[in-house]
């Protein structure tokens, strides 16, 4: 079981253990070190240090003053124009609106996408007080056959993580039993099954082995992924989050890289493009740096896709320069091959990338150490990471596997509102893979290492990153996005300056933005640049 | 006029504790900001400023919870239980796998509260940060189990969008064979709700007890009632103590439907257009009324009403306490309704008449 995050505990708990007081003005608490986030309102959601309580409530003060004396025009300006950014953060967020309202002139739009208020403070909370919640919110199966068939699954995973195969074997038997008797079109028959075959699949086969578990070409491959960019907006959320996030980190600046992780098929940029060509001042000159796996027939289809691209930026009038890097794996990029230049702002985008470095290390070092190392080298203005909010990275594979099975469930009820076809069922393979992955695989060949966001958040922290808060905006945009998808149960959430887009309470993809800390000089402190 | 407010924010920093006044403050102020004079909401703001949490099946100071989506409805409900040797069957070590097939208890009674959480009809989710905190106490007082229904809100879902999803809530409810407990293998269901979500608990109540739906009591927190008359209370407090009345007036135009007005029976439940509670089978309730809250004149006279058509009810008036008294427990408030709602639910002690106010 993992700790919990000692705020939530704090506040949720015990009535027995503080005093009944009168009530009267002052707080009478006993008292907390000062530098410690107050517990009594970290159970409300919010971070607010101790001693800085009475200042939030002489600002809280002064801004009911200000809103009172303001028109409802001036109110309404900023509500609508202002951008809002990490509400949890009470004292800068109360310090932002009481800017906004003063009678001074208006502060400039910082050209990067600083906090308003860049405080090393803000960074040291989330180092020290990260949260190491082990979230699991599990999706109940009512009906008696799925209560039994997760059973089933529960206990053959048990069996697999202790070594009993051929019980296990004998269990796999029960539940293809059971699949035949539940709703094989949706809800936990539809998962289940592609959970009781992976399950299958690492009975007979060695889960070190990688020939059996990549059976399909990269043009097989990319076929799954386009119809599961179609059908559920998981992958559009992610691009458009980062497309939103890298424009504004791009403002003011003429010449412009993006190193993109995983170019695919390159369906992040033609918005990009087309939403730089629109930017007041004009655009930039664009540099798109693709990486994506050796194509093994011959073809270079990383440069083809530069070529589309290219295309439609001669278009719509964007100077734009492409280059494929072929890596089969991130760690084996060298910086030297994405040929940036000093002058030029760089992005750096991650779309469901980094948690592949979380295998076994290499003879450098932790894949992931040495990657963050050299982002962090070339001192991108923003680096967009994007991941899936879930644990199935544990080291005990039962563990993995329920997380596995609750997380997968929620994706796939989120795909039952779809219902084009053949999108649907490409993106339930699509899917299937990922989970193949997670259940099949060891070692290496193991890839869908994914973490959550509050594992994330501490290893950028300690890899010499900050954070760049997601604002209101991007969260309004990205609601307006899943629209698009007319399902009611899809939700986007503000957590702590990312955003995250999930099925019902449920998120299911994180979205964060990173501002790399250049490193000390030997002589010098690290120069911070608001 | 900032003279008045001056005094106003000084008048409410003397009665309630540094954090309630912050928290309470900037929820006024952000609320402030979030509703439009012609009566829309920004509700894309205020999803952003709402501070939610995740639902957690690792116990957490002895309860956990989980979300479940009634697949019908879209409804969502999340729930919270505690973990004890006798309902707390098939735990894996941290992986949260639910046990959905067995009752809470075969011998002892396990109260299964369904809650409405507040927010004038049109704030907050069940997974807010200060309701789940709230629904997780509530949960380890009774040792029972906690539903927080996550209703429909206006102005985009009116009246009786909140009362049809508070119905549904509780037909799901009593038909959960793993809600129910006792040797009579039944779910004993309790509704209660703060604010908007008191009203809702009423009216739902109101319903089961027409239609036959067993709902053993109603636990009413600072419900939200009103009238066209201006009662003295709301003349005397509007402004004082973080709620003005005309904005309660804005939460009633965007919940009613278009048109109404406040003597609407869903708003003034024993006003010219209420229905008569005589002889309906009414569950006994426990109506908690905050002396400092400007509603509080409807709220009395809901009690009244209760008590002219014969049904059980318990009046908790607490002289000195502000709305919001309940989220955080640096008050005596706070340990007083705590010990209240543990003996209103204990089933033993629902037997025996309650005593005089």
């Amino acid at each position: 079981m993992g700790p919990h995050d000692s705020s939530i505990s704090a506040a949720a708990g015990s009535t027995s253990s503080s005093s009944s007081s009168s009530a009267c003005s002052s707080s009478t608490k006993p008292p907390q070190p000062p530098d410690q986030m107050d517990h009594l309102l970290a159970g409300a959601g919010y971070k607010v240090r101790s001693n800085d309580l009475h200042q939030v409530a002489e600002r809280l003060h002064r801004l009911e003053t200000v809103m009172v004396k303001s028109n409802p025009l001036e109110i309404s300006d900023l509500v609508n124009d202002a951008v809002h950014y990490n509400p949890a953060d009470l004292a800068s967020w109360v310090d932002s609106l009481l800017t906004e309202l003063n009678t001074n002139p208006p502060v400039p739009v910082p050209t990067d996408l600083s906090d308003p208020h860049p405080n090393m403070n803000n960074m040291m909370y989330a180092t020290n007080h990260a949260p190491h919640l082990q979230q699991v919110v599990a999706q109940p199966f009512e009906e008696d056959v799925s209560i039994q068939l997760v059973h089933v699954l529960m206990t053959c995973a048990e069996a697999v993580q202790r070594g009993d195969l051929s019980l296990a074997g004998l269990l796999i038997d029960d539940l293809q039993a059971l699949l035949g008797r539940v709703n094989s079109g949706c809800g936990i028959g539809k998962v289940g099954s592609f959970f009781v075959d992976a399950l299958s699949r690492r009975i007979v086969n060695s889960p070190e082995n990688a020939a059996v578990h990549s059976d399909l070409s990269a043009y097989e491959n990319e076929i799954l992924y386009h119809h599961y960019y179609e059908a559920c907006p998981y992958l559009k959320f992610a691009h458009f989050t980062a497309n939103q996030a890298i424009l504004e980190a791009f403002e003011g600046q003429d010449c412009v890289h993006v190193i993109d992780f995983n170019l695919m098929q390159g369906l992040q940029w033609p918005a990009l493009i087309q939403a730089l060509a629109l930017r007041p001042g004009g655009p930039p000159l664009l540099r798109l740096t693709g990486i994506g796996p050796p194509s093994p027939d011959g073809r270079d289809s990383l440069r083809e896709i530069g070529l589309k691209l290219a295309e439609l930026a001669r278009s719509v009038n964007v100077r734009f320069a492409f280059r494929g890097v072929a890596a089969s794996r991130l760690d084996d990029v060298k910086p030297w091959m994405l040929q940036v230049s000093p002058k030029e702002a760089i992005a750096v985008n991650s779309i469901m990338q980094l948690h592949r470095l979380l295998g076994p290390n290499s003879s450098r070092g932790p894949p992931i150490d040495l990657v963050l190392d050299w982002i962090r080298d070339l001192n991108p203005r923003i680096l967009m990471v994007v991941e899936q909010e879930s644990n199935h990275n544990q080291p005990e594979f039962l563990d993995r596997f329920t997380e596995a099975l609750y997380y997968y469930s929620t994706m796939f009820d989120s795909l039952d509102v779809c219902t084009a076809q053949p999108e649907k069922a490409l993106a339930e393979l699509y899917i299937q893979r990922e989970i193949c992955n997670v259940v099949c695989c060891e070692g290496l060949v193991r890839v869908e290492r994914h973490e959550p966001l509050v594992r994330w958040r501490e290893r950028l922290i300690n890899a010499g990153f900050a954070p760049l808060h997601l604002g209101s905006n991007a969260f309004k945009q990205a609601r307006m996005l899943l629209t698009l998808f007319s399902a009611e149960g899809y939700s986007v959430e503000e957590n702590e300056g990312c955003l995250t887009l999930g099925w019902h309470s449920r998120p299911l993809i994180a979205a964060s933005a990173w501002q790399a800390i250049p490193k000390p000089s030997p002589t010098m402190g690290p120069i911070i640049h608001p | 006029m900032a003279g008045s407010n001056e005094i106003n924010a000084n008048e409410a920093k003397k009665v309630v504790p540094l954090h309630t006044w912050i928290l309470i403050s900037n929820f006024k102020l952000a609320y402030n900001m979030l509703r439009r004079p012609d009566g829309t909401f920004n509700r894309e703001l205020a999803e952003f400023l709402d501070r939610k949490v995740v639902a957690n099946t690792v116990p957490v100071d002895g309860v956990y919870s989980f979300d479940v989506v009634d697949r019908t409805t879209s409804l969502l409900n999340r729930i919270y239980r505690c973990t004890s040797p006798e309902n707390d069957s098939g735990h894996h070590s941290g992986a949260g796998v639910i046990e959905l097939e067995n009752p809470l208890s075969t011998t002892r009674i396990v109260p299964v509260i369904i809650f409405f959480h507040g927010g004038s009809f049109t704030h907050s989710s069940a997974n807010s940060a200060i309701y789940d905190t709230f629904c997780r106490r509530l949960a380890a007082l009774v040792e029972g189990v906690v539903v927080s229904v996550n209703y429909r809100r206006s102005p985009e879902h009116r009246y009786p969008c909140a009362y049809e999803d508070g119905w549904e809530a509780l037909k799901w409810v009593h038909s959960r064979s793993w809600l129910s407990s006792g040797k009579d293998s039944k779910v004993h269901v309790y509704l209660a709700g703060d604010s908007s979500g008191g009203n809702i608990a009423h009216h739902v109540a109101h319903r089961a007890a027409v239609s036959g739906i067993e709902v053993l009591g109603n636990i009413l927190l600072h419900p939200l009632f009103g009238g066209e008359n201006r009662t003295e209370s709301e003349k005397n407090l509007d402004g004082k103590y973080f709620v003005k009345l005309q904005d309660r007036d804005w939460y009633w135009r965007a919940f009613l439907p278009e048109g109404e007005d406040r003597d609407h029976p869903a708003c003034n439940i024993f006003g010219p257009r209420g229905a008569d509670l005589v002889g309906v089978n009414f569950p006994k309730s426990l109506v908690v009324v905050a002396g400092l809250d400007l509603v509080q004149d409807w709220q009395l006279a809901y009690v009244e009403g209760l008590k002219k058509a014969g049904q059980e009810v318990k009046l908790l008036f607490l002289k000195k306490a502000t709305i919001g008294f309940y989220f955080l427990p640096n008050n005596e408030h706070f340990y007083t309704l705590m010990e209240e709602m543990k003996n209103f639910v204990n089933p033993s002690s629902s037997s025996s008449p309650p005593p005089p106010p």
